[in-house]
């Protein structure tokens, strides 16, 4: 009778403790978003003491993300976003990747992708520049050890989302812009997501530098329709879609003999109005493009152009 | 659905052997035509080119489509191997090895390239045809060619982590391609415990709700697929495998099979029989067609109701043809001149024409045969579908402002007259002889008013003035 009611009490009480953990560890879940597995390693090295548990995750994300990140280094990384951040005369394109499009749709992954571009665009403002436009690459170790504005290194934000997500993240490449007074620079990026960010972001992005000289009489009438800001923003919008390989030079470079084939950017007929090259637009306009990025998410790369890195600001253009 | 046909008349001798001209000599450019089998199409014309080559699969069960969704590493694949390997042990189906399944080669369906594998098997109730795919891309293009249009999902979640952030993107993918049935296998129990693989399941059925699942009431089977595969813990193993099948036969209807529909058939050719009227032919694509029974012509901005008083095919005159036959069937009382190619016969009030609609489509890359560079909105393309074709004029909605080869994306399609269109039905765009894209109707709009279909000729100038005149 005793004996009996002793191990109905122990009974009892081992289910109750039993259930009582397993709130604790459906609450740390929830909170954290850690998986159930980390959220039952820090509940049973901290004697199921909440609070200490959790903060035994917040201090261990790091280094999970890192030995995550670890385990997973090597796997492909094929897909992921592209961001174009701009900020008073400086422009960055950044490329972060993915190992699956569904997690390149993760508001987890955009977020670590508009940190980047952000990040990058510091990185820019805090490098001494020359006087008119500066143009340089950072390659995978550099935007690995920027440092972001908590303090941590990029790599650091990377290995956090890695242990949130499981995947295999890469930083792959950023082209920074400094444009002195008097050149302008726009950005774009294809497609937008359907959701607000600080940047913009896409599979494809592109950053154009250009100059508005002073309209002459008959660019007036042009340039009432459009501001100069929107066809920035739309020769962008061609650079995207239509590929070209370099600006051209009237004199120097010849049109193609197949439209479809012309990768001279002044040849091309211009995207938002297939009636005239984008030469003429820009001639109509009293536009000159400088120079431009365009990047396509996930796109092969040949060896030896822009994507090798040269930490030295490169002065471009006039 | 043409190139399979195709396939089959090639490949298939005995299939060769009664291909034959109907309506005689009449007909002389009459193309090849075969009888098809009297089950669902396209799905057992595939379940039948296998079934003669492989003796494990009965063409005689329902068929069903079904697909793995979830995070990379918490198994689909070894699952999916699984569900072979133990089918097999019963001999209904052939086992699959992890890296066949993983190594599948890429796919052409309509000349678009997808990565996907494609796994056959069958329960005692059913058989199934089972994709697994990397990406989001690919299960959109999966919808869109309708290769193995998913009926339901198998949402595999590993014990040892949970529902992942982006297990939200799947489940809004599974919305996306019309996967209304869901049942899930929480996968790797083998190294969780017991009160993580219940805590799991609490958690994936208040995501299901919140994503608008019924999370309370979805199957939820416990396993380890692994252990499965290597033949391991047969009560999360191979059994757990059973018990899962089984939750699938029950919980995913069966889809209704074309020929259980209402009869259609797209006109093909007319012709006009001396001594006996008019005669219409094509493949009848859903139902049964039998003499006596009343049709509808509709297409064209017509509709003319008849009845149908002679089905034939092969020299010969039919009781009834099925879903998948090639018929010809005599009309009365409408001259040849009354309907034409690209019309449609159906029973009467099955279906309507429009000439607005929305769609989900994938623009062909450069590679796949299709432009190199983008396009914008207002473009004029040629809409091909069933026998029809028809211009159109596209609209890019959301605010998009173009769209590059080897995108998906909704279009808003307006057409120059009405022609008929139904959810789900598939067709091409083509730009002069590049085809541009290829797509599923996924939303009827409302009919076009005059002054809408009048802007639809309009030149890139007269719509700017308009647009701005209306801002004002
Ligand atoms: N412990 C355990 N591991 C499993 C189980 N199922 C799959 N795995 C392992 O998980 C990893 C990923 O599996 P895979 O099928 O490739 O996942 P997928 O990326 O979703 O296709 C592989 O190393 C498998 O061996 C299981 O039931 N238990
Ligand atoms: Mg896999």
């Amino acid at each position: 009778m005793f004996s009996g009611n002793i191990i109905r009490f122990i009974h009892v009480g081992y289910t109750v403790f039993n259930a009582s953990n397993k709130t604790l560890l459906s609450k740390l879940r929830k909170q954290t978003g850690y998986t159930f597995a980390n959220c039952k390693k820090a509940l049973e090295l901290n004697d199921y003491n909440y609070s200490l548990a959790e903060k035994w995750l917040q201090d261990q994300a790091q280094q999970l993300g890192w030995s995550k990140a670890t385990k997973l280094e090597g796997r492909i990384t094929a897909q992921g976003l592209v961001a174009v951040g701009m900020e008073k005369n400086n422009a960055v394109i950044v490329e972060v990747n993915c190992e699956t499009d569904f997690v390149a749709r993760n508001k987890n992954f955009s977020s670590l992708v508009e940190l980047a571009a952000t990040t990058c665009l510091n990185h820019t403002a805090s490098v001494p520049v020359g006087s008119h436009l500066s143009r340089f690459q950072l390659d995978a170790e550099i935007l690995k050890s920027l440092k972001v504005h908590d303090g941590k290194t990029l790599s650091d934000h990377l290995a956090l989302v890695i242990g949130k997500v499981g995947e295999n993240l890469s930083l792959r490449r950023a082209t920074c812009f400094h444009a002195a007074d008097g050149i302008l620079l726009a950005g774009y990026a294809h497609p937008s997501p359907n959701f607000q960010s600080s940047v913009l972001l896409g599979k494809f992005g592109a950053v154009v530098a250009y100059q508005a000289d002073s309209p002459s009489q008959s660019d007036t009438k042009l340039r009432e329709n459009l501001s100069v800001d929107e066809i920035g923003r739309q020769l962008c919008q061609h650079v995207v879609g239509m590929n070209p390989v370099k600006i051209g030079e009237v004199g120097q470079d010849t049109p193609a003999n197949n439209p479809d084939d012309e990768s001279c950017m002044i040849y091309q007929e211009y995207l938002l109005d297939p009636s005239q090259t984008v030469g003429e637009m820009l001639a109509s306009t009293s536009i000159s493009v400088l120079d431009f990025a365009r990047y396509e998410c996930g796109e092969e790369l040949l060896e030896n152009t822009e994507n090798n890195s040269s930490k030295v600001a490169v002065e471009i253009g006039g | 659905m043409a190139s399979l046909m195709t396939s089959r008349v090639i490949f298939n001798p005995v299939l060769r052997k009664t291909v034959k001209l109907i309506f005689s000599k009449e007909l002389r450019n009459y193309q090849c035509c075969i009888r098809a089998n009297k089950y669902a199409l396209p799905v057992i014309n595939y379940v039948r080119l296998y079934a003669s080559e492989k003796k494990v699969y009965s063409r005689e069960k329902p068929h069903c489509n079904v697909g793995t969704i979830g995070h990379v590493d918490h198994g689909k694949t070894t699952l999916t191997a699984a569900i072979t390997k133990v089918l097999a042990d019963k001999r209904l189906a052939e086992a699959k090895g992890y890296t066949d399944i993983d190594n599948a080669p890429e796919e052409k369906a309509r000349g678009i390239t997808i990565n996907v594998a494609h796994v056959e098997y069958a329960t005692d109730s059913r058989h199934y045809g089972h994709t697994d795919c990397p990406g989001h891309a690919d299960y959109i293009k999966n919808m869109i060619t309708g290769t193995a249009q998913m009926d339901g999902a198998i949402l595999v979640v590993a014990a040892t982590d949970g529902a992942m952030p982006q297990t939200r993107e799947h489940l809004l993918l599974a919305k996306q391609i019309g996967v209304n049935h869901i049942v899930v296998f929480i996968n790797k129990v083998d190294a969780a415990d017991k009160e993580m693989v219940e805590l799991v399941e609490m958690e994936i059925r208040e995501l299901l709700s919140e994503m608008g699942y019924d999370g309370d009431n979805i199957p939820v089977i416990q396993g380890s697929a692994l252990c499965a595969l290597e033949g391991k813990n047969p009560e999360i193993g191979a059994q757990a495998i059973l018990k899962l099948l089984d939750e699938v036969d029950k919980h995913i209807p069966t889809p209704v099979r074309e020929l259980d529909k209402p009869f259609l058939l797209p006109v093909e050719n007319t012709y006009s029989i001396q001594g006996r009227g008019t005669v219409v032919t094509g493949r009848l694509e859903r139902g049964i067609l039998k003499k006596g029974m009343e049709c509808e012509f509709v297409g064209y901005n017509k509709v003319l109701k008849t009845t149908v008083t002679g089905v034939e095919m092969f020299h010969q005159i039919l009781e009834e043809a099925q879903a998948g036959d090639q018929v010809g069937a005599l009309v009365r009382g409408v001259k040849r001149d009354d309907v034409k190619r690209g019309m449609v016969m159906c029973k009467p009030g099955t279906v309507k024409a429009c000439d607005q609609v929305e769609a989900q489509v994938y623009i062909l890359t450069k590679e796949e045969g299709g432009r190199s560079r983008p396009f914008t909105s207002f473009i004029q393309l040629q809409m091909f579908s069933r026998t029809w074709d028809c211009a159109s004029q596209v609209t890019i909605p959301d605010n998009k402002e173009m769209v590059m080869p080897g995108e998906d994306t909704k279009l808003v399609l307006r057409l120059m007259r009405p022609m008929v269109l139904e959810k789900g039905q598939r067709f091409t765009l083509r730009d002069g002889s590049l085809t541009l894209g290829t797509g599923v109707i996924t939303n009827i709009l409302p009919a076009l008013t005059d002054k809408e279909r009048q802007s639809l000729t309009e030149g890139k100038k007269a719509r700017e003035q308009r647009l701005k005149a209306e801002q004002q």
